[in-house]
């Protein structure tokens, strides 16, 4: 019971801080930049300074803690990219000379633009396929619910899964089970060249399809139905009103989502580091930096690793800007 | 709102199968593949987690229901159990306790445990015999006294029926400490998953509805913190840590706030990009006319622009409370492991011992931890339908 | 002020009343009781005058679990004699965790390394404080060939000098063979002393129609180990140990023909489809852990399984160690002249935050009782000559302790001792493509690669 009330208190003074910081800040602002009145028979308003340093408070937070949590550590991963394996004797550019004559390294870029290319496609098109259906049936909160699940297991968890589907003994794996019932000897999947990579692929989509259902089953019903009612009275079949009208409706966070599922997969190590650890071709980019950190302890080449990985997403960053500039001259 | 919902889900409940155009079959059957082929994985482990340690690694859970038959091997008992019996000796006893199995041949070679039908007589030589019931009794006869301190083997064919256990969920269960973790972990995911979403629920709005110089240059680089890998943050935040607890007393390096603030800071990234794509979403008109009555930035966010955000707010959470449940390794890091700072994650990775094996607690605290995400992902769906303006307010 | 010191009053009952408590229930999980068995509790007597209440010593190491309460049952005994407060975590990331704590600055008073290499790497870092002379003499006396343990514990600190940095308590025997005495007995099997008759053993099983060998090297993320072993078993059965120590130094580089024919050596064994259960292309995806109980199916789909002196824990349920389950020595070629060379690993006991309690707490460790306690449980061995051998807990352990102490030759695994790169990245991996169907060659010239990378 004391436990509880400990926990209960500390959750609410974690919280309770940082809604004071809002609150108290918003109100100090007010406080300090009040409207003057009438002056010289003009009323005077404060409000457009205090607009203007507004949002400063309202991102303020954001960045103090972005700064501290992400960025220092960036760019400290920038300037160690530099240097040789103990993060000590500069070494210029030896790190991006060895990459290019590391067979590992060009064999997880490979595999790499594998994932980026099948992973977000097929976790999105599942993901909204799911959503759309799962609104049609009386069934579809159900239905929803055990493609969420997935995420919600741990990792460890995901990986006895994944273990009792491809393990080569077909009294364990169930898919050597359908395989050898079908009169073949037992395979491994996970080393057979090439197609092993997208065994390993299916997991990540398996669990990123949840995701991208969440969050474009909420975008879909935020589609109005008014618009819906009048694309059927003009005739349009369901496939047709879901292409034009839905589709497009959603494309902001369709987006988003594939995005977000681009740089997880760029992130992604533990499926790879538990089923082969990179054995048989499946290497990939943040598996081997991870490699490189914690089993060669090799900080520089690790930290050029994580670089790349950093740069990889520089092109999303501009589709973003972008798409933010066109949103905004809509409007 | 609560109208259209109830639209949709009735024409769904009026069209019986048979009136169902063969395009809504097919969706519906589609819908219903996707989910069995989603659901089979998880589903074995499931099953997998009520089985018998020992059956869990030499049968598919798909066999569960069913007889499964195998090879075993059991021991007699030695010459200190013999007895005499009418001028013969005698050792019995049984290969498994009664009901469990039943024998469908036995034999005393491993390599031929069929040699036998239960019931008959096995011939060992020098007069010896060996017959084993099926329903696991043996009895070894001798025409001499037996001198043996070693067991003989008896190899048999076993018929398992199903069999479904508890203990390894009660394993978990009985932990010492379990409780307090549990506790802990809600201590730490609890102020892990508001922090973030408020903090960025602010910035979102920063981002997409004020002016201020920089803006679209910083949601640059904040999409492109996504990407920082965590596992190269955490020496230089700890080390970080720690310099501070040298200069201030009341602060430690491993403590509540601590872990709150670190997956505040992983955590953001992804908050604000999802924020600003929604909260940028909403309709100008609404907007304007607040600011035009007078409103301020702030007064507009906490009354208009947050209520309208609900379903954002609540997918965000959905993750954010999924990532800081079922993390290990920040948690590893930032909080020791004494009693009150120790989370689920890293008391159940105790358990599973040095080498990992254990599926059958692997399984189960699978199934423990999932439990709690569920219910949250339950508890926070039904903030996806989008509050007072639904039918108005076009998405995404 | 009055009302102030009443609190503090308070406090000082509620602090008493919690060591108290503490130290009574450490009095309670005395897992052996002080005065009976075969151990030499006189050790105790001289730790029991020393007062070390308060002091609190931080072990971070790399068990969990089982192993976690039978290093539990050796540190209560000191804490019961001094007073002072031993606090040990365990992660099965130990590795990444424990430079994560040292980078940081917040290291534990004692780490346990599983791999020296590692330790190497921190100590030159400077992340290890020296070990005392005491403790470096008495290895030296009562450790069987000390001077090897000393020199395993030996690292360059941050100026390049020589230092005695490591002190190994618990060590594992690898080369070992285990089987079950009833299948060998139904078949008429030997236990064979040479490794002639081993082959030629494994030659007869198949000739009966049966499958000599089970080998997984399934490890998750460390995938491929178990075949390391295998390789420096052979290594050091097939040349002189000064070969061996060059090899793991890279003196001699992996492409050496010495090297690549011991490849090919356990290529033999395990890339032979009649040789391996489940053919060849299993080994690799087979865990290691699951790999021993194809010994003890019915009927068994091999006879013998090659595997360091932990593997029981990974037997089958029920089966007695002595009765269902027994091993051999890896024997070696009658035809070389190499004697009995015997591969081990241990764990290694390093300060990586110093204080005068762990110094007195390492002094414990050497103390015959504190190798007794653990071998009195399971899964312990020890070179200190001068324990007790009554104190092993079952024949099993004791015929292992025998043929540690009975080694001509002792040497490390190689793998942990070479640089974490190659010995847990490419050594690992160059053995899985090596199984999966690459040339010795091929294998050999990929690590050699990857070891030159990171000179």
């Amino acid at each position: 019971m004391e436990r509880m009330l400990n926990a209960i208190v500390a959750i609410v003074f974690g919280v309770g801080l940082m809604l004071l910081y809002f609150y108290g800040s918003n109100w100090l602002l007010d406080r300090l930049l009040p409207d003057q009145g009438l002056v010289n028979g003009v009323f005077q308003s404060r409000e457009k300074q205090r607009e203007r340093i507004r949002p400063w408070l309202f991102v303020g937070p954001a960045l103090v803690i972005l700064g501290v949590y992400l960025v220092y550590p960036a760019v400290q991963t920038l300037f160690l990219s530099f240097f040789d394996s103990d993060g000590e004797a500069f070494v210029g550019l030896a790190n991006y000379e060895r990459a290019l004559g590391d067979s590992r390294f060009v064999e997880s870029i490979g595999n790499n633009i594998l994932w980026l290319i099948f992973v977000p496609t097929f976790s999105v098109i599942f993901g909204l396929v799911i959503a759309v259906l799962a609104d049609r049936v009386s069934w579809g909160n159900i239905a929803k619910s055990l493609i969420f699940m997935p995420m919600a297991i741990s990792f460890v968890g995901a990986s006895v899964i994944w273990k009792f589907v491809y393990a080569i003994n077909p009294d364990i794996g169930l898919l050597n089970a359908i395989y050898t019932g079908g009169g073949n000897e037992s395979i491994d999947v996970l080393q057979i060249p090439f197609w092993n990579s997208f065994f390993l692929m299916l997991i990540l989509v398996w669990i990123q399809t949840g995701f991208a259902m969440v969050l474009l089953s909420a975008a879909l019903r935020g589609v109005p139905e008014e618009t819906l009612e009048a694309a059927r009275i003009d005739g349009a079949n369901e496939v047709q009103t879901f292409f034009r009208i839905m589709v497009p409706q959603i494309m902001g966070t369709i987006f988003v989502v594939w995005t977000t599922i681009v740089i997880t997969v760029l992130k992604v190590f533990d499926i790879v580091l538990a089923m082969t650890n990179g054995n048989w071709n499946t290497q990939v980019m943040a598996n081997l930096m991870f490699d490189q950190m914690f089993r060669a302890f090799d900080t520089g080449y690790a930290s050029f690793l994580a670089l790349v990985i950093m740069v990889a997403v520089v092109p999303i960053m501009v589709v973003n800007i972008r798409r933010m500039n066109r949103e905004e001259a809509m409007r | 709102m609560s109208v259209r919902m109830e639209k949709v889900g009735d024409t769904s409940m009026q069209l019986p199968l048979v009136n169902m155009s063969p395009g809504a079959l097919l969706a519906r059957l589609a819908l219903l593949l996707i989910v069995v082929l989603w659901t089979i994985p998880t589903f074995g482990l499931f099953i997998s987690s009520f089985r018998d340690k020992d059956l869990l690694a030499v049968s598919g859970w798909w066999t569960a229901l069913s007889v499964t038959e195998r090879g075993e091997a059991a021991r007699t008992g030695t010459d200190e159990d013999q007895v005499e019996e009418n001028g013969a000796w005698f050792i019995r006893g049984e290969v498994f306790p009664a009901g469990e199995k039943e024998v469908q041949a036995f034999g005393i070679r491993s390599t031929e445990p069929e040699t036998w039908a239960p019931g008959e007589s096995a011939d060992l030589g020098d007069g010896m015999t060996l017959t084993v019931q099926a329903d696991g009794r043996y009895e070894l006869r001798s025409p001499v006294e037996f001198d043996m301190n070693r067991g003989r083997r008896i190899y048999f064919r076993a018929a398992v029926p199903p069999k479904f256990t508890l203990s390894n969920y009660e394993e978990i269960l009985d932990t010492e400490g379990v409780d307090q973790a549990f506790i802990n972990t809600f201590t730490v995911t609890i102020p892990a998953t508001i922090i973030p979403i408020a903090i960025a629920a602010f910035a979102a709005y920063a981002f997409s509805w004020t002016e201020f110089p920089g803006r679209q240059l910083l949601f640059a680089v904040v999409v492109g913190l996504l990407v920082v890998p965590l596992q190269m943050s955490l020496i230089p935040l700890l080390r970080m840590y720690n310099q501070v607890s040298h200069i201030l007393p009341f602060f430690e390096a491993k403590s509540y706030p601590g872990i709150w603030l670190a997956h505040a800071g992983f955590g953001l990234p992804l908050a604000i990009f999802l924020l600003r794509n929604y909260i940028a979403g909403l309709p100008k008109e609404i907007i304007e006319s607040a600011r035009i009555d007078g409103a301020s930035h702030f007064q507009t966010f906490t009354r208009l622009i947050l209520p309208l955000s609900m379903p954002a707010l609540a997918s965000f959470a959905i993750f954010q409370f999924l990532w800081v449940w079922n993390d290990l390794l920040v948690a590893l890091v930032f909080l020791s492991k004494d009693p009150d700072q120790i989370v689920m994650t890293s008391q159940l990775r105790e358990l599973l011992g040095s080498r990992g094996d254990n599926w059958e607690i692997l399984t189960s605290s699978a199934f423990v931890s999932i439990l709690v995400p569920l219910i949250v992902f339950f508890a926070l769906q039904r903030y996806f339908v989008r509050g007072l303006l639904a039918g108005s307010v076009k998405g995404g | 002020m009055k009302r102030k010191s009443l609190t503090f009053t308070l406090a000082l009952v509620l602090v008493a009343g919690l060591l108290g408590g503490g130290l009574a229930s450490a009095d309670g999980h005395l897992m052996f009781p002080v005065g009976e068995g075969p151990f030499h509790w006189e050790d105790l007597d001289a730790f029991s005058m020393m007062d070390l209440s308060g002091e609190e010593i931080r072990v971070f190491g790399p068990w969990l679990g089982g192993d976690r309460e039978l290093f539990e049952a050796v540190y209560a005994y000191f804490e019961d004699a001094t007073g002072a407060d031993i606090v040990y975590a365990g992660s099965d990331d130990f590795e990444q965790q424990i430079i994560i704590d040292i980078e940081a600055g917040s290291p534990p008073n004692i780490a346990v390394f599983p791999q020296p290499g590692l330790a190497a790497d921190v100590a030159s870092d400077g992340g290890l404080v020296p070990l005392s002379d005491s403790l470096r003499d008495a290895v030296l006396e009562n450790y069987a060939a000390g001077q090897s343990w000393v020199d395993l514990g030996t690292y360059a600190d941050p100026m390049g000098d020589p230092q005695y940095y490591g002190f190994f308590y618990k060590v594992d025997v690898k080369s070992l063979v285990w089987y079950s005495p009833d299948a060998f007995d139904e078949a008429g099997y030997d236990i064979p002393g040479t490794m002639e008759d081993l082959i030629a053993l494994s030659e007869q099983i198949v000739a009966d129609g049966g499958t000599p060998w089970c080998i997984g090297l399934g490890s998750g993320s460390a995938t491929g180990w178990p075949a390391t072993d295998w390789v420096e078993d052979i290594m050091l059965r097939t040349q002189p140990p000064e070969v061996y120590d060059g090899w793991v130094t890279n003196e001699i580089p992996f492409t050496d023909e010495r090297i690549v024919s011991a490849l090919e050596t356990f290529g033999m064994f395990a890339k032979n489809d009649a040789w391996v259960d489940g053919g060849a292309s299993a080994v690799a995806g087979t865990d290691f852990r699951e790999s021993p109980a194809g010994m003890f199916t019915v009927p068994p789909k091999c006879y013998m399984h090659r595997q360091a002196s932990f593997i029981p824990t990974f037997f089958p349920e029920g089966t007695e160690l002595g009765l269902d389950a027994d091993f051999f020595y890896f024997p070696s070629f009658a035809g070389m002249d190499l004697g009995n060379p015997v591969l081990g690993a241990g764990t290694l006991w390093a300060i990586t935050q110093d204080s005068d309690a762990t110094h007195v707490f390492l002094d414990y460790l050497m103390t015959p009782l504190a190798h007794e306690i653990w071998m009195a449980q399971s899964g312990f061995l020890t070179p200190h000559k001068g324990v007790n051998i009554d104190a092993y807990a079952n024949d099993a352990l004791r015929g292992q302790g025998e043929i540690l102490l009975a080694a001509t030759t002792f040497r490390f695994d190689g793998s942990d001792l070479m640089p974490g790169a190659v010995g847990a990245g490419a050594f690992w991996t160059g053995m899985v493509d090596f199984v999966s169907g690459a040339s010795a060659e091929d294998v050999a010239a990929d690590i050699q690669a990857a070891w030159d990378a990171i000179k």
